[in-house]
């Protein structure tokens, strides 16, 4: 009987704000085209045989998609029939995901130029972008469904791209974990469907009377987007992924897919009923990916494995805001701001570690050769573990306090702790840089590196000191 | 316009730092001249906050402007007769720090550079209003001070510098979690200091969670028993100019903290916990003197010293939180505060004498020293006068200080008088300390034992005057003191 109602619904939405009116609409959802139009036209010149210009018009596109959602900034409406979210989560997620994106691609170019196909790979992290920000404003199963297969697709073939041994079986450890993690969302997915009657997200409060079909959409949605997010128990592809592919792959697959799935998972769990157990489960799972993803990094010897799992720690952090999302005031903030810090200083790390090299032992005495790239290095970790006045500090400092404000007050201890041992990981970075041994290469950045880690350590102080701009301009 | 004084004399040192690190290919002696021709300015600012003086209740020369008004985060700095004397007594520290530093060649702009940045960072966190602008400078700290452990540290650097950052960092998150709380419950929301002092934000329960988080924070700081295992390690592997900075000022941090935080922010709480915390510092006061008792080494002697005299801080905390009378409290905040000062100029000068006999000997331990009075009046004599001054004898510094803090102490817990034996037993081994390493014959080679220099002199002189002149005129700092602390409760 549900399909019918549905139908129903659709057809009274109509007319309403939030039914289906394309001109109304279309403006709203402008970034996501110039994405798309941007992925389109670098496949063209890949086409053409003019890789040369896929670059820029990357580049550009993505900046000029970004600045399209600028006036969009406290829009708080829906759009297709209340199936996509245009919001503070949504709005943000392209604000921070965007420049992210064009990081990322400006990363790849010293590593994938003059490859064969070089244009396929910045139209494949435009393609894997838009998956992500449907992800971010989902309102609708479907376009979790479809964010997910749309962010893998892409991020496969990323990860795939060198084509060699490593890369190839990191790729298909990532193919496969990835394709069994999305069919068991889909196949959770329709208890919620057969329980509410509709696949709109804001219809999930019907989903309270039937409980076991209730936590099968809760355990289908937390496997699907824990996997996207590098949550554990989800995370088994991340460091081999990372690790396999090219650094800028690394970078972009621990910030862009990762951020979007934390916050589709927020715009899941604001309708759904707390009756499900929601916020404990995103507390224990939160509890887990920290502790772990820490435990796990203290212990690694390559630099792209230890980040690795400090990006699995890192979204133990996210979860507090997740896990908060219906008790506090301070979670949307928490959430946005965490996201914009963790995207600078995340890339700007894995940025570094394109520099210095991928070995703990390649950092040896970095600190005292290359001073200022040194002491970007040492910046970006600092942010990462929260220690202020770094913009991982304000990221954490709400979270916190998210968590607080929604009662889970153990969750925020278990937090600090986690805080105090991901130092002690990320010394293990620091602690060598500075030892008074000759590095085995003076690291030397390319043009184009250089300008991403000089970005990304600006913007990790300047999200700090300006985090009102931030904060300021979420509804 | 408003003023802005205050801020000016906060980022004077980190203007410093910038420009040496701006300064490409400078020679140790300019980074040098950069060091102390900043901290000598950040000093001078100071000096002329304490002209301007505090009144009464409340903080003066406040300075205010907008940062994340979302949240009521703001950068607020001003200060009271509490923080004023703390202020003026880091800028003094830091500045007789990089006179003594001059000699150090090793990467000479880096080294001065943090510096700099850490005297931002411990101003900063003295003058701050505003609970975030506090905890983000009280955790640069940490920063600083553990790159110039493992930077110019000794031996153990690493290990000393790594558990140092982790112990403390530790040490210091409970009290984001206790900001957080306050904040969420003050009405309207607000991270400004002087509400949250005005109109204590929780009570009950959540008042006193926030207090233990509290006194976590500020005892790993202070440090007080048990969780004070940092300091020695830090203390023995630390340059001689990191030790001083980390015990005259990154110490009083904590019992700054403890007064500006726990006592104002959860009176109530505190009040009923003050047996615990006074027997804490009574624990922490004996159990430092008998550890100090116990060691050859020179440096650790004076870094146990500092637990045994910070505990009498903690003493004087407890038993303003519960006292009844305004008189007795405002008695034992008065004997804290001093207390903080005279430990900051004492106990420096007792590392810069330490560093001194050890850049001399290559040693600190007791045994292998002797007769150093005989090799090095100057430097003997200042050490006994720094070693009087610490063990508390009348005309010095401690002295006034610490017969505030058991006066007041007398009148509350007369039990935890018994304190007092951490004099006698600091008396003791200061007294042991003499003979052996001053007195006694000088053997051969300590012949050659130069005396102090010139630089050594002008590091060592100012603490010394001071430590004299607190000791016969205490009234010059109380008076400041005392005008903020008749008022600080209600």
């Amino acid at each position: 009987m549900s399909a019918p109602i549905f139908f129903l619904q659709s057809m009274d939405g109509m007319g309403m704000d939030g039914g289906m009116n394309m001109g109304r609409d279309l403006p709203l959802v402008a970034p996501e085209i110039a994405v798309l139009l941007t992925a389109v036209g670098t496949l063209v010149f890949e086409m053409v045989r003019l890789p040369r210009v896929a670059l820029p018009f990357t580049v550009v596109g993505l900046l000029v998609a970004t600045s399209l959602t600028i006036p969009l900034v406290g829009t708080e409406t829906t759009v297709f029939m209340d199936t996509f979210r245009v919001d503070a989560l949504g709005v943000w997620a392209k604000l921070i995901l965007l420049p992210a994106t064009a990081l990322c691609a400006v990363l790849a170019y010293p590593e994938v130029k003059d490859t064969d196909r070089e244009g396929t790979v910045y139209a494949l992290f435009s393609f894997t972008a838009i998956g992500t920000l449907a992800l971010a404003g989902a309102g609708d199963v479907m376009f979790l469904v479809l964010g997910v297969l749309l962010s893998s697709l892409g991020s496969f073939a990323l990860v795939a791209y060198p084509r060699d041994d490593r890369a190839t079986e990191a790729a298909m450890k990532y193919l496969v974990f990835g394709s069994v993690t999305s069919a068991a969302m889909i196949f959770g997915l329709t208890f919620w469907f057969g329980a509410s009657g509709s696949t709109l997200l804001s219809e999930l409060g019907g989903v309270g009377e039937m409980p076991l079909a209730a936590t099968a959409g809760l355990v289908a949605v937390l496997v699907g987007l824990g996997y996207k997010a590098s949550v554990a128990p989800f995370h088994f592809w991340a460091p081999d992924a990372y690790d396999g592919g090219p650094l800028a792959v690394a970078a972009f697959l621990s910030v862009v897919p990762k951020v979007g799935a934390i916050l589709a998972l927020a715009q899941v769990v604001r309708f759904l009923p707390e009756s499900t157990g929601w916020p404990l489960a995103i507390a224990a799972l939160a509890a887990l990916s920290m502790t772990y993803g820490n435990f796990a990094a203290l212990v690694q010897e390559n630099v792209v494995r230890l980040l690795a799992y400090s990006s699995i720690a890192q979204s133990g952090y996210f979860l507090l805001g997740v896990a908060a999302f219906g008790g506090s005031e301070l979670a949307v903030s928490s959430l946005v701001v965490f996201a914009a810090a963790y995207a600078a200083m995340n890339i700007g790390a894995f940025t570094i570690v394109a520099v210095a090299g991928r070995d703990l032992r390649d950092f040896a005495g970095v600190g005292r050769s290359a001073p200022v790239l040194g002491a970007a290095m040492v910046v970006f970790l600092v942010s990462l573990v929260g220690i202020p006045p770094v913009a991982g500090f304000f990221g954490k400092f709400l979270l916190f306090g998210a968590a607080i404000e929604g009662g889970f007050v153990w969750l925020a201890v278990v937090a600090i702790l986690n805080s105090v041992l991901s130092l002690g990981v990320y010394l293990r970075v620091i602690v060598p840089m500075y030892r008074a041994t000759k590095p085995r290469a003076t690291p030397v950045s390319v043009p184009a590196i250089g300008a991403v880690w000089m970005i990304a350590l600006f913007l990790t102080v300047a999200i700090g000191v300006a985090a009102q701009a931030l904060i300021g301009n979420i509804v | 316009m408003t003023n802005v004084l205050v801020s000016i004399t906060l980022f004077l040192p980190l203007l410093g730092a910038a420009l040496l690190v701006c300064l490409r290919g400078s020679s140790p002696r300019t980074s040098h001249t950069v060091g102390i021709v900043f901290s000598g300015l950040a000093l001078l600012g100071a000096v002329f906050m304490w002209v301007r003086g505090v009144s009464g209740g409340g903080f003066s020369q406040v300075e205010e402007v907008s940062w994340i008004p979302s949240l009521g985060v703001a950068y607020r700095v001003g200060v009271d007769g509490i923080s004023l004397p703390l202020v003026l007594m880091t800028a003094i520290l830091f500045l007789v720090s990089l006179i003594y530093s001059a000699y150090v060649s090793e990467n000479a702009k880096s080294y001065v550079a943090l510096f700099l940045l850490l005297e931002t960072a411990c101003l900063g966190t003295f003058l701050a209003l505003d609970a975030i602008l506090f905890y983000v400078f009280f955790e640069v700290t940490l920063v600083g001070m553990y790159f110039i452990i493992v930077g110019w540290g000794y031996a153990e650097r690493q290990r000393a510098a790594l558990t140092f950052f982790l112990y403390t960092l530790l040490g210091s998150l409970p009290l984001l979690l206790a900001i957080l709380g306050l904040y969420l419950g003050s009405d309207p929301r607000t991270f400004d200091m002087r509400a949250l002092i005005e109109n204590p934000p929780l009570a009950g329960l959540a008042a006193a969670l926030a207090l233990v988080a509290m006194l976590v924070t500020f005892f790993v700081k202070t440090p007080a028993f048990p969780v004070h295992t940092w300091l020695p390690l830090a203390h023995t592997e630390a340059p001689t100019a990191g030790s001083v900075i980390l015990a005259g000022v990154m110490l009083k941090l904590g019992t700054y903290g403890l007064v500006r935080f726990a006592l104002q922010m959860t009176p109530d709480a505190f009040r009923d916990l003050a047996p615990f915390v006074v027997a804490f510092g009574v624990f922490s006061a004996l159990y430092g003197a008998f550890v100090a008792l116990a060691q050859t080494d020179l440096k650790r002697l004076v870094a146990y010293t500092s637990v045994n005299h910070m505990g009498y801080v903690i003493i004087a905390v407890g038993v303003a939180a519960a006292a009844t009378d305004a008189s007795t409290r405002s008695l034992a905040l008065d004997g804290a505060t001093l207390q903080m000062v005279a430990h900051g100029f004492v106990t420096g000068a007792l590392f810069l004498l330490v560093g001194m006999i050890q850049d001399r000997a290559r040693t600190r331990e007791m045994g292998a020293l002797g007769g150093l009075l005989r090799a090095a009046p100057g430097l003997g004599w200042a050490f006994i006068l720094a070693a009087f001054a610490s063990l508390g004898l009348p005309g010095l510094a401690h002295f006034p200080a610490e017969f505030q803090i058991f006066l007041g102490t007398l009148g509350v817990y007369p039990v935890a008088v018994v304190a007092v034996v951490g004099i006698a037993i600091t008396a003791g081994l200061y007294l042991r300390a003499i003979q052996i390493a001053f007195l006694g014959e000088t053997d051969g080679k300590r012949r050659k034992f130069g005396d102090l220099e010139m630089r050594e002199w002008l590091a060592l002189a100012p603490l010394l005057i001071l430590v004299v002149l607190l000791g016969v005129a205490p009234f010059l700092v109380l008076d400041v003191i005392h005008a903020t602390t008749t008022g600080i409760l209600p």
